[in-house]
């Protein structure tokens, strides 16, 4: 089954006088349980794409189905639940809040579900236990490492349990070897049946997916 | 999101910038402590115009000649003044300035019906010695008339008030009021049958009142010495002096016929001369009138003080929202609605104002008490809470502008934003 189904999506901003075209026809088909890397150097059009994969943005033109959902025709109000439910984000600066501790931040997405603390707090234990934190529930996010915070954005995006992983740049700010240990985590979840959508300029990451996607001047190459 | 859920998180963030809460909430603190004091201020000056009325009997009507050269102007007189336009009076030429006199309260009480008491009052300042007083020391001489006592309600703390007796014999008699007797004698009992020196004339102490806080014909009863009209009249006043007559009706309804007739009586009398008559109901209604604007417009200050206080969170929310853009983005990613966004910040300020408003409602418990030898506060637990729906109130009008742009940020813009 394909959780992901892009045909001809096109995307264009407004750069002064000039319009300038970003995606150009862009075709992608993902299947349930895949880990892909969408490779492209910067300037290619790849975070553009993956605003749009991530319910974001939307296209000019173009069809994009994501879970059977129809989202190239959707209201913001609309993708704002899909991303809820859908979607697991993992940034490259983690985008953690800091006023709030691990198990506050991870429950988040559950919180905006409707869900009470009491219901998403099991949840929330059990996933950062899974990415090894369970010694850091307490604390805030200034008090780890970037290594440990990338972990509870992991933890956070898989809380929801949304059809797709996608990560932006996830090693981007981090060293070789913590990097490594990230890039073992997702290869875990994917054992686990997560789909992951990985987005990267580094072929080195990019390599850890099972499919790589090579983005140039907004054409799938 | 659940609305606990909300409150939950809005607390967390609260509680991580205590410091910061309570500066955005100072003017939400100085707003809510301006109301409950002022509120304060204002049933303390009704009260005290109660307290200054407390004695007076409804029926009771005062008639005062009209003096171009009146030496002091309070609110009293400027009170009857006003009343004066309103209520009957007779007017004339300014030129010759009448004075009441015995025989005028004789002629009311034959011509007119239903008046109940009558007396001629006047009061002048004059120096005393005697008792354990190591100087002269001046005091306000009352002269009035044995009636004067019933007319308002003056209670004797011993011995007795004028009789019709002194009158007659322009007895030198007089009675001290409480806190004139504990000045010049330290014990108010040792006043009673001494003698006290008036203008270099001996006085014998027929009695003593009791204290009240009173203030009759523009005096401190307590800080008055009485002696009978004749007796002043003879050793103590100057021809200038501009005495009041102070009628009793028998029933309050009779009040506006008995003010109609003297009118007309003292018109006659003295066809020149040019007086205020006012009754104790029309005095209290018009100082509590006068009571009431004062606490309005107080009220007008505290609530200016609220719109700057409001004001002042609008800015603080608005650098918060700035300040907090990423934040917002990541909420927006993970998929929070526009509408518990916007929840978030109008909570946030509420609570920023509610504890303002709880604080400043506290601060004004511990200040009114340290103020009340300044101006006479009366809290009352309706200011406690008008002050926190006013609170209340300015946070969500100015809180709700920051709240709306936060949760129109897009989430894209709002993400990158640094």
């Amino acid at each position: 089954m394909n959780v992901i189904e892009m045909n001809n999506i096109c995307k264009s901003y407004q750069m002064g006088a000039e319009k300038l075209q970003v995606l150009k026809d862009v075709c992608i088909t993902i299947e349930q349980g895949e880990f892909v890397a969408i490779l492209g150097p910067s300037g290619s059009g790849k975070s553009t794409l993956m605003n749009i994969i991530g319910c974001m943005d939307i296209s000019d033109s173009g069809e994009y189905t994501l879970s059977g959902i129809p989202v190239h025709k959707s209201r913001e109000s609309k993708l704002g639940k899909i991303r809820n439910e859908q979607i697991g984000f993992i940034f490259q600066k983690y985008q953690l809040i800091n006023k709030y501790n691990v198990l506050q931040n991870v429950i988040l997405p559950l919180l905006a579900r409707g869900q009470s603390r009491r219901q998403a707090k099991h949840v929330g234990i059990e996933k950062i236990r899974s990415v090894g934190l369970s010694d850091r529930i307490y604390h805030k996010p200034s008090e780890l490492s970037g290594g440990q915070q990338q972990r509870v954005a992991i933890a956070r995006a898989i809380a929801g349990n949304p059809s797709i992983l996608l990560a932006d740049e996830p090693t981007g700010a981090l060293d070789t070897n913590t990097g490594k240990e990230v890039m073992e985590i997702f290869k875990k979840l994917h054992q686990e049946g997560n789909t992951i959508v990985m987005i990267t300029h580094d072929v080195g990451i990019a390599e850890n997916a099972e499919r790589i996607i090579r983005i140039v001047d907004g054409c799938v190459a | 999101m659940r609305i606990t859920e909300i409150i939950y998180l809005v607390m967390v963030s609260i509680m991580q910038n205590k410091f910061k809460v309570l500066l955005t909430s100072l003017g939400i603190i100085v707003g809510a402590m301006t109301i409950v004091m002022v509120i304060a201020i204002g049933v303390g000056g009704q009260m005290d115009v109660a307290d200054q009325f407390k004695n007076l009997n409804a029926g009771t009507i005062e008639i005062e000649s009209i003096s171009a050269t009146s030496a002091t102007v309070d609110m009293r007189q400027m009170m009857q003044m006003m009343q004066m336009r309103s209520s009957a009076s007779t007017s004339s030429s300014n030129s010759n300035i009448a004075t009441l006199t015995v025989s005028d309260t004789e002629e009311m009480v034959l011509f007119i019906n239903g008046i109940k008491d009558i007396s001629l009052v006047a009061s002048s300042s004059q120096s005393v010695y005697g008792g354990d007083l190591d100087e002269t020391t001046t005091y306000t001489i009352v002269g009035a008339s044995e009636e004067y006592q019933t007319i308002t309600n003056l209670s004797m703390y011993m011995g007795e008030f004028i009789t019709s007796e002194m009158e007659e014999t322009e007895a030198r008699s007089v009675i001290l009021g409480y806190d004139v007797a504990t000045e010049i004698f330290t014990y108010p009992m040792l006043a009673y049958e001494s003698e006290i020196a008036i203008d270099d004339r001996t006085y014998t102490v027929a009695g003593v009142l009791n204290k009240t806080s009173n203030i009759l014909n523009g005096n401190t009863v307590d800080s008055c010495i009485y002696m009978p009209y004749s007796t002043a009249e003879k050793n103590i006043f100057d021809t200038d002096i501009k005495p009041q007559m102070v009628v009793l009706a028998e029933d309050v309804d009779q009040v506006a016929t008995i003010i109609a007739k003297a009118s007309v009586l003292l018109k006659e009398i003295h066809p020149q001369g040019e007086f205020t008559i006012s009754d104790a109901g029309a005095e209290m209604e018009a100082a509590l009138s006068s009571a009431n604007t004062l606490s309005m417009l107080l009220l007008a200050v505290a609530t200016i003080v609220f719109i700057v206080g409001g004001i002042g969170i609008m800015n603080v929310l608005f650098v918060s929202v700035k300040e907090r853009t990423p934040e917002i983005g990541v909420l927006k990613a993970l998929g929070t609605s526009k509408l518990d966004i916007l929840l978030q910040f109008l909570i946030e300020a509420n609570l920023i104002s509610v504890i303002g408003g709880i604080i400043g409602v506290g601060l004004s418990y511990v200040i009114m008490p340290l103020m009340q030898d300044v101006i006479r506060m009366e809290p009352t637990t309706e200011a406690g809470i008008m002050a926190l729906v006013f609170a209340i109130v300015t946070g969500t009008v100015f809180g709700f502008y920051p709240a709306y742009q936060a949760s129109q940020l897009r989430p894209i813009e709002a993400l990158n934003a640094k």
